[in-house]
């Protein structure tokens, strides 16, 4: 069953600690939905508050329209993953997996029936009698999905179920995941602090910060046109190159003054004159024989693109260079922006002002 | 090996010299010739070995009583008192209140006030112990000393299991939660079987300890199985003053007779006991 969830101005504090200051979120049915944020930004809260682990200082939760406040964890349908698994471990790998539909009183039969699909689904139908302690973190992990996935959940919550395993698997368990997911259509909210696995599993991001909403959007939305300076910065490896300056009005056209170049800015307008932070991908930069004249700090070749920064004065700029550059520090070369890809940023309030 | 190692060791071998050589010496005296029982200096090797000393009947007010393999009535009596009561105390009190100290009421002067129990002597207890098992008729009976002993077992075994249910995930509760279960089921089916080390050594430890208990039992109770609920310890003094002289021999070994129990189950637990102790000393 797919199911929507509706956060309505749900605030959430510690003591004076505000964890959560009034979010608002629609999670539609079958998405699957990623809170991300650095550690501290309330995403893992946010989860327990839907899971109903937590109680809510303020607002409502919904659940397909029902508000769920006073529903105890067990009457939400809701299924999770916990970051450590939080397996049974007095109890063997069918039995964890097993507990879920026993404690709903399904026969002996439909009981192990539902354990051996959800085992051969996830490929752990070997170690069903063994204990967890037994298992490596990737089979302990797969042990842990089918205990959520077993029943049927109405909703899947996940809490950064891959920080515990090491690179290689977690990107193979990345892959898994979204192809679970989708096969099974079941509503996902997944919580972590990865922006690369946020990107690559979503259908919708939502950024949080600091107890505070950022931003909620599709990957490309989110990367392409980041909505404030914070998730900006966060979404994107190499992060986007932030340059400080000044937006002003000259002759009738606006123009960016940075401290050590200026910038015409054909085709666009501002309402007013202001302190501005510009921000450009790396991969925006292109090396031209037109442009700003830098030094080269670094040369970072990762094989597919190379990684290049660069002093424009007193400023250091990221490049992405397609392709393996063969290039040397403190070498000159020239640079220009691509003037479309170009973001403005509010240096007070760190809002979005390109329109 | 490293010097630490070799520190650490040569440490342990005192401190397992100084641990086990009250044993060695019981269990020579129970076998030494009375001649070498008293002499000084004294004898750490017997030169002749006897058993006579086991065949030494004990003296009970003044009459000729039964020699050391006669302690049966009094076994029967500490077993019954030992298990129940460390039973009892564990899976009735300890883990219950243990529980809900570390989960539902996090009270650090709730917590405190188990420890506190445990200071007070039994010295200051045993008047008004004695004054509440007599009114209830309970002098001389199993319910009795149960009864008086969980005065000590609840406050130990609830302190150590303390340290054990803390160290149990939250997150493994809470998925029990969202997967259907109650907070009773939680605390039977998931909790507690994950804290079972920290019972057995509850359990073990408390047996011990109500095993040797003395000063109660000397009070509470005044003849053996079937009559009474006299325990061990107090057999043990039949054999102190025989015939108007100090009968080391005979007491010597009757208290081999008696500690063989303790042993066995020390040794069986030991490797709990070592888990145990060090996890119960990690947190509050």
């Amino acid at each position: 069953m797919m199911s929507e969830v509706v956060i309505e101005n749900v605030t959430k504090k510690f003591g004076s600690v505000v964890a959560l200051d009034h979010i608002n979120l629609t999670i539609r049915p079958g998405e699957f939905f990623v809170l991300l944020g650095p550690s501290g930004s309330g995403k893992t809260t946010l989860l327990r508050i839907i899971a109903g682990l937590e109680d809510v200082t303020e607002g409502s939760i919904y659940i397909n329209g029902k508000k769920v406040n006073d529903v105890p964890p067990k009457d939400r349908d809701v299924a999770m993953v916990f970051q450590n698994y939080a397996l049974y471990p007095h109890f063997t790998v069918y039995d964890n997996i097993a507990l879920p539909l026993k404690v709903r009183g399904l026969s002996k039969d439909s009981i192990a029936q539902r354990v051996k699909e959800i085992a051969v689904r996830l490929h752990i139908e070997d170690l069903l009698n063994k204990k967890p302690r037994q298992l490596s973190g990737g089979q302990q992990q797969r042990v842990a999905l089918a205990r959520a996935l077993v029943r049927n959940p109405s909703i899947f919550l996940l809490d950064e179920p891959l920080s515990n395993l090491d690179a290689k698997l977690r990107v193979e368990a990345r892959t898994f995941l979204k192809g679970l997911q989708r096969d099974l259509g079941v509503t996902t909210i997944y919580v972590t602090h990865d922006q690369s696995e946020a990107m690559a599993l979503a259908t919708r991001i939502a950024v949080l910060n600091k107890g505070v909403l950022k931003q909620v959007g599709d990957p490309y939305e989110l990367y392409s046109r980041p909505g404030d300076i914070f998730t900006a910065g966060f979404i994107g490896s190499p992060a986007m190159n932030m340059i400080p300056g000044k937006i002003v009005k000259a002759n009738g056209s606006w123009r960016f003054v940075a401290s050590d170049f200026t910038l015409e800015l054909n085709n666009m307008n501002f309402s007013s004159e202001r302190e501005a932070i510009m921000g450009i991908r790396p991969e925006h930069i292109i090396i031209s024989d037109d442009g700003i004249g830098c030094t080269i700090s670094t040369v970072e070749p990762m094989g597919s693109v190379t990684y290049i920064t660069v002093n424009v004065g007193g400023t250091s700029l990221t490049v992405q260079y397609t392709g393996l550059a063969k290039l040397e520090p403190n070498a000159t070369i020239k640079i220009k922006f691509a003037m479309d890809k170009i973001l403005f940023y509010d240096k007070g309030t760190g809002k979005l002002i390109t329109e | 090996m490293k010097k630490i190692d070799v520190l650490l060791l040569a440490l342990l071998i005192i401190f397992s010299i100084i641990s086990l050589f009250p044993i060695y010496w019981i269990v020579i005296t129970a076998l030494k010739v009375n001649s070498e029982i008293f002499t000084t200096p004294p004898v750490f090797f017997p030169t002749k070995i006897t058993l006579s000393n086991f065949y030494t009947p004990g003296e009970r007010f003044g009459e000729v009583a039964q020699t050391a393999f006669g302690s049966f009535p009094w076994m029967i009596n500490s077993a019954v008192v030992a298990v129940l009561s460390s039973l009892i105390g564990t899976f009735f009190i300890g883990a219950p209140a243990a529980y809900a100290l570390t989960r539902y009421l996090k009270n650090v002067w709730l917590a405190r006030t188990v420890l506190f129990m445990m200071m007070i002597p039994e010295a200051a207890l045993v008047i008004p112990f004695y004054v509440m098992i007599m009114r209830m008729n309970l002098i001389n009976t199993w319910w009795g000393l149960i009864l008086v002993y969980l005065s000590f077992i609840a406050p130990l075994s609830t302190w150590l299991l303390m340290g054990f249910f803390s160290e149990i995930p939250r997150s493994v509760e809470e998925a029990a939660s969202i997967d259907g279960l109650s907070a009773y089921k939680i605390f039977f089916r998931i909790s507690l079987p994950m804290a079972m080390p920290g019972i057995i050594v509850s359990i073990i430890v408390n047996f011990i300890n109500a095993w040797n208990e003395f000063l109660y039992a000397l009070v509470l109770t005044y003849t053996p199985f079937p009559t009474g609920s006299q325990t061990v310890p107090l057999f043990l003094t039949d054999f102190i003053v025989i015939e108007k002289t100090f009968a080391w021999g005979g007491l010597a070994a009757a208290g081999v007779i008696v500690m063989i129990p303790s042993i066995i189950i020390g040794l069986y637990a030991q490797k709990y006991l070592v888990k145990g102790w060090t996890m119960g000393a990690v947190k509050e």
